[in-house]
């Protein structure tokens, strides 16, 4: 049994983002996986140390493209609490509405991904066509298709209009139609199934063991969803149900995002019910006072934290962001083991994988006891400079 | 080559027209790019698209302009490759898919002088063929390519038989191993009389010419190009062209040995085949469009499990058919 | 599947042929700025606001303070802080989005306007 080595990445026109996953098969089976990141490092961290609370907003919101609202809806709150406040109540409603669009959004993105994956670009086409009716609502909204930047420190800039309200509804029909139509379609399109069932499977403790969160989680039936553990900006005054499947494979983790979305199009519209009237902001002081905050919120990928601290000064302290796909890596290494390589897109597509959101680095000097952090400049030179010395030193 | 002709000068200068442009090369090339229009048309129409636009009329151009721009590209040939091999393989690609079409009796009549048995010369050819890709694969010294030549060989030994087996149910119905005898023999098409005879070679076509469900050696997504991958610049164009014109031929046999061939009333029969042809284009289209990718261990399971136990139901049903009309 | 391709075979594509058509951006789009010379008093809040650094105050006689911004828009992310920041509501962020241009230089948008027009 000779292992033969394969390395998928950083450059593969499986992944969208640069990581790098070495395999080693025997045969066409995986025997075992080492992951390799760090490809994406951009110095966000430490950019954020030098800007000021406001600028910080919008720097967390381009960490990750997709799921940039609930970066800064969790920013937001964590300020908010340093500044112990509650913003108003028709903020916390148009937050929930921003979100659920957000989370629509990247799931549809994920699941025209997946057909892509395997093979099935019919199916990407239609599911990105109807992608485009959420943007435009988030472009009615804000003014931008992908990146609202609704959020800010007391709560959210744009207000919603009655106009705005009856194209939401009308949007909002138009989507639930087309996802139960893709739901039929994954549920029965056998050649869809044949590659999904019983593929990737991780079972509900080793889904524990290995901290899953998210989609992930919940199709290994673990009830486990920020918006129901710990709620945040008036989550629990909607209804709406927990989505977990037990079959603990690619297929349940379509199922669960599938119905995710089903679930977001009730949100929203109980939202718009109940909107309530008043104000959308609280205006609060530039620089919060001193204190340490963890804030969790639930991106459409899974639990995302941030920790925010301050010392009372222009710019944050520290802020540590710790994103949902991070926490998932070591699941999708067990999953991989067992399964043929055309199984691997199919694999690393379901966890939704989104490594831009994941590079985070800290520098442990065990020796000396000292911990810190780089800017974008600063790893760039040292790179620059180890290339230049041959590699290894 | 006709047998007989009017004079002893003119034959020789009549075939080598008929070779190099009608129905030969030149027309074999033209209709590969126009066949690869239709093809990726009608598939982003399905998919509420344009396709290509700007290239000539409706973008019809475009398949030419695409092999024009690979012509002119760089050629990169990886250190470690046998570079005979590397460099003869594109060349041979094209050139089966038109010898086996000179077989075809496109005008009515094929080019080379039809025999009892070019029927099993054609399907050596397009093992030949498996077995060029293959090749390509394997030389290119490419952990991705070395996968997808594998997998076009697995491939391979799941759909001959099956193909094989239901042209065999054809050519027993009608007694004779010749294409040109099977097409103009045919009173009721055989689409009819072998239903699933057609639709068992329609799923095996699918699989030799590569296209989802079955393109697997090529699969995007998962091994960059497959056995493709490190061919660029011309030779990548050749490839391309020798991918168009098995599609040029498998639609062609099969109009020849399932739907009659060039029969039918008032129109010359060229036209009769083009229009049929773009039929079975257009149904190989569909496939691709409705259909994921397979796996490979899935696909050789389906083909032994299924398809080869339906073939041999046919051959032992057209036996029947066959005694029942003698 | 098979209805629904078969269907969107007759359909109008859903293609739109920019640059012939073009699809309108909704009223709130965050395009191009358009800056209000005449209500501007130099007092450099959106400088010190803006995320990217795309605003630079230089030299002006026609503010109180003796500076007016002019907006780096190929570092520009278009997010409206300026706009919201400004005690003078001198900064309005229009729908014109076709910004591409060629050189650096055209880049920097420096007009003035005044709000009478």
């Amino acid at each position: 049994m000779s292992i033969y080595k394969i390395p998928v990445g950083p450059q593969h026109p499986a992944i969208k983002e640069a990581f790098q996953f070495n395999f080693e098969l025997d045969g066409e089976i995986i025997v075992n996986v080492k992951p390799r990141l760090g490809f994406v490092h951009r110095g966000i961290e430490k950019g954020m140390e030098l800007r000021s609370w406001v600028q910080g907003i919008y720097l967390s919101e381009r960490i990750c493209g997709i799921c940039n609202v609930p970066h800064t809806t969790c920013y937001c709150i964590a300020v908010e609490k340093l500044h112990d406040v509650d913003v108003p109540k028709r903020a916390q409603y148009l937050r929930i509405i921003i979100n659920e669009l957000n989370r629509i959004h990247s799931h549809l993105l994920w699941l025209g991904v997946l057909g892509m994956e395997l093979g099935f670009l019919t199916f990407y086409m239609y599911v990105w066509r109807d992608r485009e009716r959420v943007m435009d609502l988030v472009e009615l909204i804000s003014g931008n298709r992908v990146t609202p930047s609704m959020n800010f420190i007391g709560g959210v800039v744009y207000d919603i209009t009655p106009k705005m309200e009856m194209a939401i509804k009308k949007g909002m029909d138009y989507l639930e139609e087309r996802t139960k139509y893709y739901k039929s379609v994954v549920l029965n399109e056998p050649t869809i199934k044949v590659r999904t069932e019983n593929i990737g499977v991780l079972n509900k403790s080793a889904a524990t063991d290995l901290c899953a969160v998210g989609p992930v989680a919940r199709a290994s039936d673990l009830k486990t969803d920020v918006r129901f553990d710990d709620p945040y900006s008036s989550y629990d005054e909607i209804p709406f149900n927990l989505v977990t499947y037990s079959y603990c494979d690619v297929f349940a983790r379509v199922l669960v995002r599938v119905d995710e979305v089903l679930e977001s199009i009730n949100i929203i519209r109980e939202c718009l019910d109940k909107l309530p009237s008043g104000p959308i902001m609280k205006k609060l002081k530039r620089t919060p006072p001193p204190g340490e905050f963890t804030v969790r919120v639930e991106a459409p990928r899974g639990e995302l934290m941030y920790y925010v601290k301050s010392d009372g000064k222009e710019n944050p302290y520290r802020v540590k962001i710790r994103t949902p796909t991070l926490a998932n890596i070591p699941a999708v290494c067990e999953m991989l083991k067992g399964y043929h390589i055309a199984d691997i897109p199919a694999i690393i597509a379901s966890i939704d994988p989104c490594y831009c959101c994941t590079e985070r680095m800290l520098f442990i000097d065990k020796a000396r006891n000292k911990r810190w952090i780089w800017s974008h400049s600063q790893l760039r030179k040292y790179s620059l400079e180890w290339y230049e010395n041959g590699g290894r030193r | 080559m006709r047998m007989g002709g009017d004079g002893e000068l003119a034959d020789p200068i009549i075939s080598l027209i008929q070779i190099l442009i009608f129905p030969g090369l030149i027309f074999l090339f033209i209709l590969g790019l126009i066949f690869e229009w239709i093809d990726r048309k009608a598939f982003a129409r399905f998919q509420n698209r344009i396709g290509p636009l700007y290239t000539g009329p409706r973008g019809f151009l475009q398949p030419l302009a695409d092999f024009i721009k690979l012509l002119t590209k760089e050629d990169v040939t990886p250190r470690y490759v046998d570079k005979f091999l590397f460099n003869l393989l594109p060349g041979i690609a094209p050139v089966l898919p038109v010898f086996a079409s000179f077989y075809l009796p496109l005008n009515g009549y094929p080019i080379l002088h039809p025999f009892e048995g070019d029927l099993i010369l054609i399907i050596t050819l397009m093992t030949i063929y498996t077995i060029t890709v293959f090749m390509a694969g394997w030389v290119s010294t490419n952990r991705f390519s070395s996968i997808g030549a594998a997998r076009a060989i697995l491939q391979f030994l799941g759909f001959e038989i099956p193909m094989f087996i239901s042209l065999a149910s054809v050519a027993i119905d009608s007694a004779s191993l010749s294409i040109t005898y099977i097409a103009d023999h045919q009173p009721i098409p055989y689409i009819l009389l072998q239903p699933l005879g057609f639709i068992i070679f329609l799923i095996a076509l699918q699989a030799e010419l590569e296209r989802v469900p079955f393109d697997i050696p090529e699969a995007e997504s998962e091994i960059v190009a497959g056995w493709l991958t490190e061919y660029s610049g011309p030779k990548l164009a050749f490839f391309r062209l020798s991918n168009n014109l098995m599609l040029v031929f498998g639609a062609g046999l099969t109009t020849a040995i399932f739907l009659g061939g060039g029969s039918g009333p008032i129109l010359p029969p060229i036209i009769w085949y083009l229009i049929k042809m773009v039929f079975v284009v257009i149904l190989s289209t569909i496939l691709r469009t409705i259909f994921a990718r397979l796996r490979i261990d899935q696909v050789l399971s389906g083909a032994w499990r299924y398809l080869i136990p339906l073939a041999i139901l046919q051959l032992i049903l057209a036996k029947f058919l066959a005694v029942l009309v003698m | 599947m098979l209805r629904e391709i078969l269907n969107h075979f007759l359909k109008k594509p859903i293609t739109v042929k920019y640059p012939f058509e073009r699809i309108e951006p909704a009223e709130r789009y965050r395009g191009r700025h358009i800056f209000y010379i005449d209500r501007c008093v130099g007092c450099g809040l959106c400088e010190r606001d803006c995320p990217a650094g795309a605003i630079k105050m230089v030299e002006s006689d026609k503010t109180l303070n003796r500076r007016r911004p002019i907006f780096l828009l190929d570092r520009c992310i278009f997010c409206k802080q300026c706009e919201r920041i400004c005690p003078r509501a001198a900064i309005h962020l229009t729908q014109f989005y076709e910004l591409a241009s060629y050189s650096k230089d055209e880049l920097v948008y420096s007009e003035e306007k005044t709000s009478k027009s």
